[in-house]
């Protein structure tokens, strides 16, 4: 929708297409400049925060993995990470191999659905995966052979594909034998090559010049690429631990936007997601997916959230291999699951999830009641440098129509790959296929 | 039937009546013995594509959201010729998903033979757990209504 009146321009877009779940844009343009910018994207689990409240401390896993379908694998380590801190416990050997190995599943499956369905058409002139297909149906094929791949990872250990139940704190119900893992290799060898393949197709898509000029923040866990935890840190210096967290990040108003925003104290917005993970982990990538970034001419110095679909294809890869070092060295556990007893405490876990770092919170009495819970998704945290982006690229970008800057603004948005499908599943719809 | 005929519930069970797909699909489930495969889903289109490819028949059961009395029952075909009839109606949170993957798996011939998707009108959909009552008392009538259409696929309309 386009208003024009006087000298002000607003426009908005009510439902973003292709971004995950649903969302709204809306600008307002006064006197030639940009006055207000605001996504309507993502509504914060605050349900699921007060239904964990006189839960026991062995639910969350199960309670938030429903928070998400794209990236409930996420929200099961961030909780089981929190609460394992609380109780005291470490998890480490086959059984934290075995948690990266799922993960590796979902970056593949988030990753992949992205690149393919959601961003690719962006490049290539298509108005979506359905248009992309009747003109390229090999090329969306692999994309969904690809994402495949990161199903059957996440079914097999994590025990369904959506809203995995295999997992619990301390470890997991049932853990895989070793030739369970080892029939998956093959398929992972393959995905590595189809992996390989849309790295080099991606990058030799046309890019808008663009910059996301900010902080970017990603967790660091020396000796690997960050997923399943480690310290928060940024290119401009911080380095801080969970329990740091909720000190060093603030909610609060913006001159541009109405929402409340998150912000570094005393720093102010900052991006989270494959942008930040590589330009802040790229020396611990495996060397098949660092030789693959540096062919297609990738840096650990790239700061356009366009070519953020390049990443995100080099993490796909770098998480097949990943997968399969996992797979190569696994010796099936004698228990499926370490002991966790409860006691009173706060517990804070984070883990990288495919959009970013997702922190969790959790207080319990002694008896292992949860008194309290808070969940900060990495696309909530992103929310403001979407907003200052999309600010930005509009002031730039005003010699537009509305109708093409609405196009190109939705676009930077999907590059930011918003994960809005935990907010408002329920659209009034009407389908337009005119 | 078990292998040939899949039933998908959609849906979000913490959305209230967004989670009515998934009740439906295990009531018939349960009137047809057990011997029927189903599926929990979210709507993701690729997801659903795997899931129904290749099988005789799918039925996907959804939240409608058309301004219907709630608990409206309404069953539409993916009739061979187009998609017309998914696209017309206002169907369901997640038909957007449903229409995406519909059109999705007809251009990359992953459909199932028969696609039936049935609908019940939802009611209330912010978060929180559990049906409310008018859709609560249309799960029984769909449920009779998808077992209906896998023991007897070919007289069904």
């Amino acid at each position: 929708m386009t208003h024009r009146g006087g000298e002000e321009r607003i426009f908005s877009v009510d439902a973003l297409a292709r971004v995950e779940g649903e969302g709204g844009m809306h600008v307002v343009i006064r006197d030639g400049h940009v006055q207000d910018v605001q996504l309507r994207i993502y509504e914060p689990p605050r349900f699921f925060e007060a239904l964990l409240r006189g839960r026991a401390y062995t639910e969350p896993p199960d309670i938030t993995a429903r928070i998400c379908g794209i990236c409930p694998v996420a929200y099961q380590m961030s909780a089981c990470n929190a609460i394992e801190a609380l109780c005291g416990v470490t998890v480490d050997g086959p059984l934290a191999d075995l948690r990266r190995l799922l993960y590796c599943g979902e970056w593949i499956e988030s990753h992949s659905l992205h690149i393919y369905l959601l961003h690719a058409p962006d490049f290539l002139g298509y108005d979506g995966a359905i248009e992309l297909a009747a003109d390229h149906r090999d090329l969306v094929r692999r994309g969904l052979e690809l994402k495949k791949i990161g199903n059957q990872l996440v079914e097999l250990i994590g025990g369904r594909p959506i809203h995995p139940v295999n997992v619990k704190v301390g470890g997991f119900y049932r853990v895989p034998s070793e030739r369970e893992l080892a029939q998956l290799a093959p398929r992972l060898e393959h995905a590595r090559q189809l992996a390989i393949d849309t790295v080099r197709w991606v990058a030799g898509f046309d890019f808008p010049d663009h910059v996301w000029p900010g902080e970017l923040v990603s967790l660091r866990s020396p000796g690997e690429y960050p997923i399943t935890g480690g310290r928060l840190v940024s290119t401009l210096g911080l380095d801080i631990g969970p329990e740091e967290f909720e000190e060093r990040v603030v909610e609060e108003h913006v001159a541009h936007s109405t929402a409340l925003h998150a912000r570094l104290v005393e720093r102010g917005e900052y991006l989270l997601g494959p942008l930040a993970r590589f330009a802040l982990n790229a020396h611990e990538l495996s060397p098949i997916a660092q030789d693959v970034a540096r062919e297609v001419g990738l840096s650990p110095d790239e700061r356009n959230p366009f070519r953020s679909i390049v990443v995100r294809a080099v993490e796909v890869l770098y998480a097949c291999d990943e997968a399969l070092t996992i797979i190569g060295r696994y010796r099936q556990p004698d228990r499926p699951a370490v002991d966790v007893p409860p006691r009173a405490g706060v517990g804070y876990g984070w883990t990288e999830a495919p959009r970013g770092m997702l922190w969790h919170r959790y207080e319990t009495d002694a008896d292992g009641t949860i008194t309290s819970a808070r969940i900060v998704p990495p696309t909530s945290q992103n929310q403001a440098a979407m907003e200052r982006d999309l600010f930005n690229f509009v002031e730039r970008h005003m010699h537009l129509g509305d109708h093409e800057l609405g196009h190109r603004a939705e676009q930077v948005i999907r590059s930011y790959d918003p994960c809005i499908s935990c907010a408002t599943h329920f659209l009034d719809l009407t389908v337009d296929r005119a | 039937m078990t292998g040939r005929v899949v039933l998908i519930g959609v849906g979000n069970p913490y959305r209230r009546d967004d989670g009515v797909g998934w009740v439906v699909a295990e009531a018939a489930a349960r009137r047809l013995g057990g011997a029927v495969e189903v599926r929990q889903s979210d709507g993701e289109p690729t997801r659903l594509l795997d899931a129904w490819a290749g099988k005789e028949l799918a039925v996907v059961i959804d939240a409608m959201h058309s301004g219907a009395e709630p608990g409206t029952i309404r069953v539409l075909e993916a009739a061979d010729e187009s998609s017309a009839a998914l696209s017309r109606v206002p169907l369901g949170s997640h038909a957007l998903g449903i229409l995406h993957a519909e059109t999705l798996g007809r251009t990359l011939d992953q459909l199932p033979q028969r696609l039936v998707v049935v609908g019940i009108e939802a009611d209330e959909s912010g978060f929180g757990e559990g049906l409310s009552p008018r859709v609560a008392s249309a799960v029984g009538t769909a449920a009779s209504l998808v077992a209906r259409l896998v023991e007897a696929p070919t007289q069904e309309q």
